[in-house]
């Protein structure tokens, strides 16, 4: 393929004995961390270290979990850092690879492999320079050698080992070209030089805060930009040295469908030719056709009837009940996990995969920019509104990438209002699916409107900043198979876990409900609002009350009453629009109070579930004085 | 967009025009419509014909609809030399060197980080929903008040 690394391990060390020997660790590493810019393959290479699998992402910052692993073939630790542009943090999930970094530097048995984009050595010396100050024994391994080549960029890597005083190695790390000269090069880690004076105003407090003193929060970023300008134009003199400027002529196609998707028109169909794909494959073929196949071919067909005959030998009625009765844990909660949210869950989690490995998902953050401005936010809050679609739970966890405390939370409320999930948006859809188009727009303006109104207003009253929009677009590619389904599969492992348990929770809870004669009670005390606001029968009571621990537990529930034929669609509409606006799951509160504590965790719900009953009753309302939608 | 030369042949309408069919040199705007006795040509039409082989161009300088498509699918900008103050009064397609950055101290660091300093070449690409710029092999998506904070050397 033309391609060609250096050299192997032992004739690259050329120029290390003026490094002091004190800077040297240990001859074989116990743990390797891994850091770089984002987008620039550091957990391809740690897959191709370890042969392990983490999670690659596109989109910068999506990285929040640490990974870990075994090098293969060695004992060593390889730990995997999320994306960075700067060592000294400014955002939460970089300060995880800053406290990596300082681990490294007490640890003699530690080294840093900082991984770089090739074709952007420039930026990659921003930090190599940082970890020369902080001395840090580093090895620097340049990947997407190829890309590199193919612009026509020429790297001179012995001279920038000369220059850097470390082993700097060339690597494909997606086709695992040139691994060994990394691994052989671990032992000859040194602490990165740099021969470039520092002006005296910027050197010695750098260093001071590289070493953990705590500066005056105020003037810190100001400071930065002028530590990182004066590391640029050292950066700038060392990538003239040894880096050829390169053309732009290499993966055309893949730049022309980058600019097309952020173009000021061709974005739009470009954007809605993803919606629509997002809507046929998830909430067509997931949620009607395989949804039809789970449910009524396995579950109604196969597995309900055998579970019904092999339970019918047990004596005793209450066991019998407890697993294939009405509210039975095979019959209810294990079909409804399983046969109806599953199938929804596994498509949804597919197209997400495959959106983010695109590098799709920051372009959609250009385009949407100026809606999210209204709710007080900026075009970053669409990754978590977008994976909210999947699951609100974790998208709770990825507010972490926006950079102000107000758009966190606001991204966390507006997520537990109004962003339903997967699960949710597929008996959504199948519901909606029976009413007449109008009903169905009622549901997505009340919803679409008490979400912009509610982001407007809070965004006013919060207090705090929303932060200037900045995003890197990095290139389009086209996304790995493996990669696509190992993440998918990951996911849905961690959403099974999550959710099913509260299934059977939830199933067991109505057992014992309908066992203890209660549940006759919870209908009589939620009559007054379920039937006299929102003009339900009675029995949805029991939905809604499931509703506070999944709401799409409650959505499948009144699924199943309309499908009886007990609701007409202005009911429904109005049951959709209800659960839509409760919040996601019992899961989402826990995970909102870790985030941001309890008291905002219950002041949430104490605001959520009161509007979602009075927005139903207003549509009710609404519905019946128009006739809209009325079938 | 005042100071980009449109580029191709439609602007100057008195210049000739190639035949894309049939590769004749002409000037347009001649007798032909009248002569084959079209009914439109009185009034004079937005297209233009060519007189060998009758093949039909949009005439662009007169024609609003036939430029705005052109724009949708023009190719890369050519490059303009400018005197805009900051990086929010560049036309798309247009080249800058940055001077300084102005705004929210944060905000500079995460620039400075990104490899946005002093110094450095900007080319904008587009200006909306957002600006994209490239710097060197960066591609940055901001807002028009970032843009604004990026002010640029006077050439």
């Amino acid at each position: 393929m033309g391609f060609n690394i250096g050299s192997d391990g032992s004739a690259a060390v050329a120029g290390l004995g003026a490094v002091p020997a004190g800077a040297a660790p240990d001859a074989h590493p116990r743990r390797i961390v891994l850091l770089g810019n984002p987008n620039v393959g550091k957990s391809a290479l740690f897959n191709a270290l370890t042969g392990l699998r983490a999670t690659v992402s596109n989109y910068p910052g999506t990285t929040v979990e640490v990974y870990r692993g075994r090098l293969s073939g060695g004992s060593a630790e390889v730990i995997d850092s999320p994306g960075l542009n700067s060592l000294l943090p400014l955002s939460e999930d970089e300060r995880v690879t800053w406290e990596l970094v300082r681990s490294v530097r007490g640890d003699a048995g530690a080294v840093v492999v900082q991984v770089a984009d090739a074709k952007n050595l420039r930026r990659a010396l921003l930090l190599t320079l940082q970890l020369a100050h902080l001395e840090v024994p580093t090895v620097l391994v340049l990947n997407m050698h190829d890309e590199a080549q193919a612009r026509g960029i020429k790297l001179d890597l012995a001279g920038l080992e000369a220059a850097l005083g470390i082993p700097v190695r060339a690597t494909v790390a997606t086709r695992g070209l040139g691994l060994e000269g990394v691994i052989a090069a671990l032992a000859a880690a040194r602490a990165p030089r740099n021969h470039l004076p520092m002006p005296e105003d910027v050197g010695p407090p750098a260093l001071a805060l590289l070493c953990g003193a705590e500066p005056p929060p105020q003037h810190l970023p100001a400071f930065l930009s002028r530590y990182h300008e004066a590391l640029l134009g050292h950066a700038d003199a060392i990538t003239r040295r040894f880096a050829t400027d390169g053309n732009s002529t290499g993966k055309a196609f893949s730049r022309r469908l980058g600019r097309l998707a952020v173009h000021p028109v061709w974005g739009w169909p470009i954007l809605l030719a993803v919606l629509y794909g997002l809507y046929e494959f998830v909430g067509v073929f997931g949620a009607g056709t395989l949804v039809d196949l789970m449910e009524d071919g396995l579950f109604h067909g196969y597995l309900n009837p055998w579970a019904v005959t092999l339970f019918s030998y047990l004596p005793v009625d209450l066991v019998r009940d407890l697993f294939v009765g009405e509210y039975g844990l095979i019959t209810m909660g294990l079909s409804y996990g399983l046969a109806i949210v599953l199938p929804i869950i596994v498509t949804f989690f597919t197209c997400f995969a495959l959106l983010e490995d695109s590098g799709y998902l920051p372009r959609l953050a250009v385009m949407s920019d100026r809606a999210f401005r209204v709710m007080g936010l900026n075009g970053k809050a669409v990754l978590p509104m977008v994976l909210g679609l999947g699951c609100d739970t974790m998208a709770t966890l990825t507010t972490r990438i926006l950079p102000t405390r107000k758009e966190r939370l606001l991204a966390m409320l507006l997520l537990a209002l109004g962003v339903p999930c997967s699960a949710q948006l597929g008996v959504i859809l199948a519901m909606l699916a029976v009413v007449p188009a109008s009903a169905a727009m009622v549901w997505f303006a009340a919803v679409a409107g008490v979400m912009l109104a509610v982001g407007w207003l809070a965004a006013r009253v919060l207090p705090g900043e929303r932060a200037a929009f900045v995003v890197e677009l990095p290139p389009m590619r086209l996304p790995g198979l493996q990669n696509v389904l190992s993440k998918t599969a990951a996911r849905v492992e961690w959403y099974l876990k999550e959710a099913l348990p509260l299934f059977l929770v939830g199933t067991f809870v109505l057992f014992l409900l309908d066992r203890l004669r209660l549940l006759d009670v919870v209908i009589r005390v939620g009559e007054p609002v379920v039937t006299g606001i929102l003009g339900l029968p009675a029995e949805a009571s029991a939905a809604f009350l499931i509703g506070f621990l999944r709401r799409d537990f409650a959505a499948t529930r009144l699924f199943d009453m309309s499908r009886g034929g007990g609701l007409d669609s202005v009911q429904i509409v109005v049951a959709m629009v209800t659960i839509t606006l409760f919040i996601p799951c019992i899961a989402n509160v826990f995970m909102i109070a870790k985030e941001r504590g309890w008291r905002t965790a219950a002041a949430m719900a104490a605001f959520i579930f009161p509007l979602a009953f009075a927005i139903g009753g207003l549509v009710r309302v609404f519905m019946r004085a128009t006739g809209l939608g009325v079938g | 967009m005042a100071t980009l030369p449109e580029t191709g042949p439609p602007a100057a309408v008195a210049a000739h025009v190639t035949c894309p069919l049939c590769g004749l040199d002409y000037q347009p705007g001649g007798e032909t419509c009248r002569e084959h006795g079209c009914p439109i040509a009185i009034g004079g039409c937005a297209t233009q014909h060519c007189p060998r082989c009758g093949y039909t161009m949009p005439d662009e300088s007169r024609s609003g609809a036939a430029r705005l498509i052109r724009r949708l699918f023009r190719r890369q900008p050519p490059v303009v030399t400018h005197t805009a103050g900051s990086l929010a009064e560049l036309p798309a397609g247009s080249f800058g060197v940055v001077e300084r950055l102005q705004g929210p101290p944060d905000l500079l660091a995460r620039l400075t980080a990104q490899g946005l300093a002093p110094g450095v070449a900007v080319h904008v690409l587009q200006r909306l929903p957002t600006f994209v710029i490239e710097v060197g092999e960066t591609t940055l998506g901001l807002e028009r008040d970032v843009a604004a904070g990026i002010v640029l050397r006077q050439s």
